[in-house]
């Protein structure tokens, strides 16, 4: 019933019903077509029939030496396509294409500390709380950078937990 | 290069940072001031020119950073002493790109190239200005420049997109797609392709030529392992295979797809279709398709034989088997459906048997009926059965019982059932009070359902929402039945109700706005439109619940935010498009090069945008309009109308895009032009929705090729009613070119062809309807549009005298006669049937306001124009009065008509005043009491009462707190008092623009 590939310009004309979810950043043109001018391997749409989007997924791979690893920008499912594990599909797809193609360390994603349902959905995925991220949000609410070692980190010491926190300042990458 | 040595633009490296540091800090005065410290050691250094350009500009100042900028790029003309580096010449390109002056960014390293002939990274920048001038051609070229000069393949993909580019968005032959092809294979053959999407642009091109077997070869070879992902070269390989026509190979590949991805419904379609050797399902790439295809109902394969067609259908089904028996996963679902796909295909090639798809579709339910997509999952399936299939259908799905143990999926599976009711139209034919009790039964399971929801997250959705839009659909058309407002009042009660327990329902949103939208309650809709935060691009998709009613409202204040929101996210993306483009180039993401350039041209074509950019300065003509001073300077910033006239020429060659998503709009306004609760009650059919579409997209064209004359015709209506006064002269002493005169008549004609007519027939219509020799409802299904073509052609015949009748004859009515009497008769006729917008839904205000703010309008401006050439214009005509030089027919008419003007308008005025007057309580009484049920077990209220008492009586325990809480602060009254505060609101700011008309007409008549 779900078939995934590759975001095109187009599915932005037609992820609406996805969007409007108050919990669905709609991001500007120029974010959006930089990921597909950059990363189009890590921008991927899961459709059901009749083009209906159920949702989405977009990230980038980006880092130096054993910071090299898969990033979750946004992952996405309409409310009418929930409780059937679409979002495990796609963030399957983004690990390994980060794994297997791009052989990056791990993947990491950022999540707003008092979204428990998210933080337990990734929890069931895998990831762990690598640190938080004070005031990440706006300059209010604290974020959670989580992470999931990938086969290249065979000790997987790219997710030992931070002991403190840090700022956003202090972030490799956004 | 130069910063190798740590300078940039040829200038030490520590002196230029602080400037930067300055401008992203946005401190431009330190950054200015920087400069001119930079500048008085460097002073004709073009890069510290072009920083104090680019900070200039930042500022504000265009003119004097185009001025720097133009003398920085004379010094690198001229100076040959001066450092041209990229660094220098990108620097420039901001400014100038900003400026609007790309073409001499573009010059600039031109000019660099050509001294200094192999600079690649010269040669890159130079191509990127082709890329921001969507010049093709030249792309092409420095591509190739590079390409000969390094003989790397990313530069040679270069050439080979913007061939491409020439082929499908400039005007190139397809035969360019040849060279490409050319140059690529001797490419491969001395170096091979080392990038995967290159070989996807090779394997595009092969395809864009139908050379299906070399791109196949191509695939399988040694290049095909380029694509890493196995699934994507099979589903490449087979779409390749069906497009050569190979159906059978191409089958065995999509099998192979489905065993690696068993839930790819799409690629099952494709394997079936093959072997039913039909490929039509094939996507053939995804730009030029319909955002939303009609749905798919299966080619009729009446071609193959009847062993064949066995023998394949029971290779699916056997297939389909093993997948099935292989399936461990509960939430895949693409096998199951499959097999239904096959009892379908089956049944249109004439040897399947209803009932077994029935059952396959009771199965399916018993299965996934819980979920919330299994309505839209089994869609097209329903539509292969006939209307006594689908009865008996929704019979057994009633019949089942739930299936599920866990209490939320049985809710889910009882949704169910009533959105497949909802689907296949059976409540259109269901007696009023079975369609009540059915609200009421799904309001029942709303509230059993919210106990279930209580641990959850405000943020998350509830179990069961979508009931409470289904109960609301329901009260609609029992209100479009009865014509019974209270039942219009309780289905917007019920979407309040529910977005008092969770704000976020943004479905509930949309519905309201509609339907407070269709109550003239305009500014409560437009609240509720602007919490739905659609920015973006979704101000492209979803404006359209909003738009078409906004651009006939007195709301103009709103309206022009919305317009130039819009705009302005349409214009920046334009602007930045290229950019982006180039970023593609520079990361080898080739095929997304190609699409980006078709996804602004479709952007560019929107008729959406259209509309915004027609309508954005009518919008400024109409709330100038009472000031022809005003008026002249807004025509002037338009070219006096004339881009539109081009634009409206273009129309007809225009292959526009309808981007809107209007799949989310409510049954009752399937699109922007439809609203069923405007007519009697009769039934809706949902299919088939394409040519209710097609109609929609038709008549928004003809509306912008119309809409598109105006700014034009008021602008010669102007100056061909000065001249008839002025003895060809106009007021600022010019001479009035007859030309004006015969272009408004062709204007005219042409408007008179689009609205249907000749224009000889048009002129003998509206003449013959103030005599009653024609019917006035000949001209109300487009009233606005010919009241408009009667004010225009009044002004043309001013200058013209061509109609059969002169001014000056007494015995028959002169135009202006005409336009005033048609004008008062249409708007006293709206006045009259518009009625007291609490008790009358729908009906004519919008359309009340239209004639005042447009035919009335643009009438009123003839008249301001002729009256200001009664007037000396300048002093020396200081001498005699004024009423002295007029021609007294003239005064008479125009005195007449400033005197029925006034008479028209006044009477709505008073009618809006006296609307205001009346009590808010008495409205809102009048309103809320039709909920008020005294103790009748039928009629409006039944329902939302019901929903009152069982949500109140369901335990707080059980609701848990937040729940509780929520309702706590529930208060209907408030809703009612909300819907007739926004319909005051919108007929107070139409009372503004009235009153304004009348000071104007009345000041007007001083002068005379």
């Amino acid at each position: 019933m779900t078939t995934i590939r590759r975001f095109c310009c187009n599915d932005l004309l037609r992820f609406t019903s996805v969007n409007l979810d108050h919990l669905t950043e709609t991001f500007n043109m120029s974010f959006y077509m930089t990921y597909l001018a950059r990363w189009p391997d890590y921008f991927h749409v899961a459709q059901a029939p009749g083009n209906r989007i159920m949702g989405y997924i977009m990230g980038k791979v980006e880092g130096q030496g054993e910071s090299w690893h898969g990033h979750v920008t946004a992952v996405t499912v309409s409310p009418e396509y929930r409780r059937q594990q679409l979002a495990k599909k796609l963030m399957n797809l983004l690990e390994d294409i980060s794994d297997k193609i791009d052989k990056a360390y791990f993947v990491d994603l950022f999540v707003r500390a008092s979204n428990i349902p998210a933080i337990k959905m990734y929890e069931k995925l895998g990831y762990v709380i690598y640190r938080r991220v004070l005031r990440y949000y706006s300059g209010e609410e604290d974020g959670l950078d989580m992470r999931k070692a990938l086969s290249r980190d065979v000790e997987k010491k790219s997710i030992i937990p931070l002991k403190r926190p840090v700022t956003p300042d202090e972030l490799e990458y956004d | 290069m130069a910063s190798k040595f740590g300078l940039a633009g040829g200038i030490p490296e520590r002196r230029v940072r602080p400037i930067w540091d300055a401008v992203d800090s946005r401190q431009f005065k330190n950054a200015l001031k920087l400069c001119t410290s930079l500048l008085s050691k460097y002073p004709n250094s073009p890069y510290a020119l072009a920083l104090k350009a680019l900070v200039l500009e930042r500022m504000g100042k265009a003119e004097e950073a185009l001025s720097v900028c133009l003398n920085a790029k004379e010094q690198l003309y001229t100076n040959d002493s001066v450092l041209i580096d990229d660094l220098t010449l990108s620097t420039l390109q901001i400014v100038f790109q900003r400026l609007n002056h790309l073409d001499m960014a573009t010059s600039c390293y031109e000019y660099a190239c050509g001294k200094f002939p192999n600079n690649l990274e010269l040669m890159m920048g130079l191509f990127n200005c082709y890329v921001r001038e969507y010049s093709f051609v030249k792309q092409q070229q420095i591509a190739i420049k590079m390409y000969k000069l390094v003989g790397e393949e990313r530069f040679l993909l270069w050439a080979v997109c913007s061939i491409q580019l020439q082929v499908f968005c400039g005007n190139g032959g397809e035969k360019l797609l040849l060279l490409a092809e050319g140059l690529l294979k001797k490419h491969i053959a001395s170096h091979s392709l080392h990038e995967p999407e290159a070989l996807i642009v090779y394997i595009s091109l092969l395809e864009q030529q139908s050379k299906f077997g070399d791109a196949l070869e191509i695939l399988t070879g040694k290049l095909g392992s380029l694509i890493m992902i196995e699934v994507d070269r099979l589903r490449l390989q087979g779409r390749l295979l069906a497009r050569a026509g190979d159906y059978t190979a191409a089958a065995d590949i999509f099998q192979k797809v489905l065993e690696l991805c068993p839930d790819d419904w799409e690629y099952f379609l494709n394997y079936l279709g093959c072997l039913l050797d039909d490929g039509s399902t094939l996507c053939m790439g995804n730009d030029g398709n319909p955002l939303y295809p009609p749905t798919h109902v299966g080619c009729k394969n009446f071609h193959l034989s009847d062993e064949v067609f066995d023998s394949h259908i029971s290779r699916a089904s056997t297939f389909v088997e093993k997948l099935l028996a292989e399936c461990n996963n509960a939430s895949i679902r693409s096998p199951f459906l499959a097999n239904l796909e096959i009892q379908k295909r089956k049944l249109i090639y004439g040897k399947g048997d209803a009932g077994q798809l029935i059952e396959g579709l009771i199965l399916y339910f018993s299965r996934f009926g819980h979920m919330a997509c299994f309505t839209s999952d089994v869609e097209t399936f329903l539509l292969v059965l006939d209307d006594h299939n689908k009865s008996e259908f929704l019979e057994k799905l009633k019949g089942c019982e739930p299936t599920r143990s866990s209490p939320t999926m049985a809710v889910g599976q009882s949704i169910t059932t009533f959105k497949i009711e909802n689907l296949i139209g059976n409540m259109f034919t269901l007696p009023l009070c079975d369609l009540e009790s059915l609200a009421i039964q799904m309001a029942d399971l709303y509230c059993k359902s919210l106990p279930l929801s209580k641990d959850l997250d405000i943020q998350e959705n509830m179990h069961g929402e979508e009931l409470l839009s289904m109960v609301s659909n329901v009260l609609v058309q029992i209100f479009w039945r009865t014509r019974n407002i209270g039942y219009l009042l309780e289905s917007i009660m019920i979407l309040e109700f529910g977005l008092t327990i969770r704000r976020y329902i943004w479905q509930y949103k949309i519905l309201l706005l509609h339907l407070y939208s269709y109550w003239n309650s305009l500014p409560v809709a437009y609240d509720w439109y602007k919490s739905l935060d659609a920015k973006n691009i979704l101000l492209e998709t979803v404006s359209h619940h909003i738009l078409p009613q906004m651009l006939v409202s007195p709301l103009w204040s709103d309206l022009n935010d919305l317009l130039n929101d819009y705009l302005k996210f349409m214009d920046d993306h334009f602007k930045e498009s290229a950019d982006l483009t180039f970023l593609a180039y520079r990361h080898r993401n080739f095929s997304k090069v190609i699409e980006f350039v078709q996804f602004k041209e479709r952007l560019q074509r929107s008729s959406q945008y259209l509309v915004a950019k027609i309508e954005t300065p009518l919008l400024q003509l109409k709330q100038n309009a009472d000031s022809i001073q005003e008026e002249e300077c807004i025509l002037e910033s338009l070219k006096n109308g004339n881009h539109f006239i081009e634009l409206s020429n273009e129309i007809g060659n225009k292959s526009l895009t309808f981007n809107e998503d209007i799949q989310l709009r409510p049954w009752w306004t399937p699109t922007y032009d439809k609203n069923y609760l405007l007519g009697p009650f009769e039934g809706v059919s949902y299919y088939p929705a394409e040519n209710l579409i097609k109609q929609a997209e038709a008549n928004v064209l003809k509306n912008i090729e119309k809409r598109s004359l105006l700014p034009r015709m008021i602008y010669l209506s102007i100056h061909c009613a000065s001249s008839s006064l002025k003895e060809h002269t106009e007021a600022n002493g010019s001479a009035f070119d007859p030309k004006l005169s015969l272009e408004l008549k062709v204007l005219l004609e042409r408007y008179a062809r689009i609205l249907g007519f000749p224009f000889l027939d048009a002129i003998e219509l509206v003449l013959g309807v103030p005599s009653g020799q024609k019917p006035s409802e000949a001209l109300s299904s487009d009233l606005i549009d010919w009241m408009n073509f009667v004010v225009f052609l009044n002004a043309w015949n001013l200058s013209s005298h061509e109609l059969g009748f002169s001014n000056n004859d007494t015995s028959r009515l002169s135009t202006w006669h005409l336009v005033n009497s048609l004008l008062k008769k249409f708007i006293f006729e709206k006045v009259r049937s518009t009625g007291p917008l609490v008790s009358s839904p729908g009906g004519d205000f919008p359309m009340l306001v239209q004639l005042v703010t447009e035919p009335l309008s643009w009438h009123s401006l003839i008249m301001q124009s002729c009256v200001r050439s009664f007037l000396p214009s300048g002093k020396k005509k200081k001498k005699g009065g004024v009423t002295e030089q007029i021609n007294s027919y003239h005064s008479h008419d125009i005195q007449d008509s400033i005197q029925s003007l006034c008479h028209t308008i006044k009477e709505v005025t008073e009618w809006l005043i006296e609307q205001i007057n009346k009590s808010d309580d008495a409205d809102f009484e009048t309103i809320f009491s039709l909920l008020q049920m005294n103790g009748e077990s039928q009629g409006p209220g039944r329902i939302f009462h019901t929903l009152e008492n069982m949500v109140s009586s369901v335990n707080n325990v059980d609701l848990g707190d937040r729940i509780s809480q929520a309702l706590q602060s529930w208060n209907a009254a408030d809703i009612a008092r909300k819907l007739v505060a926004g319909q005051r609101s919108s007929l107070s700011q139409f009372l503004r623009i009235c009153e304004s008309k009348v000071k104007s007409l009345q000041a007007l008549k001083m002068h005379l």
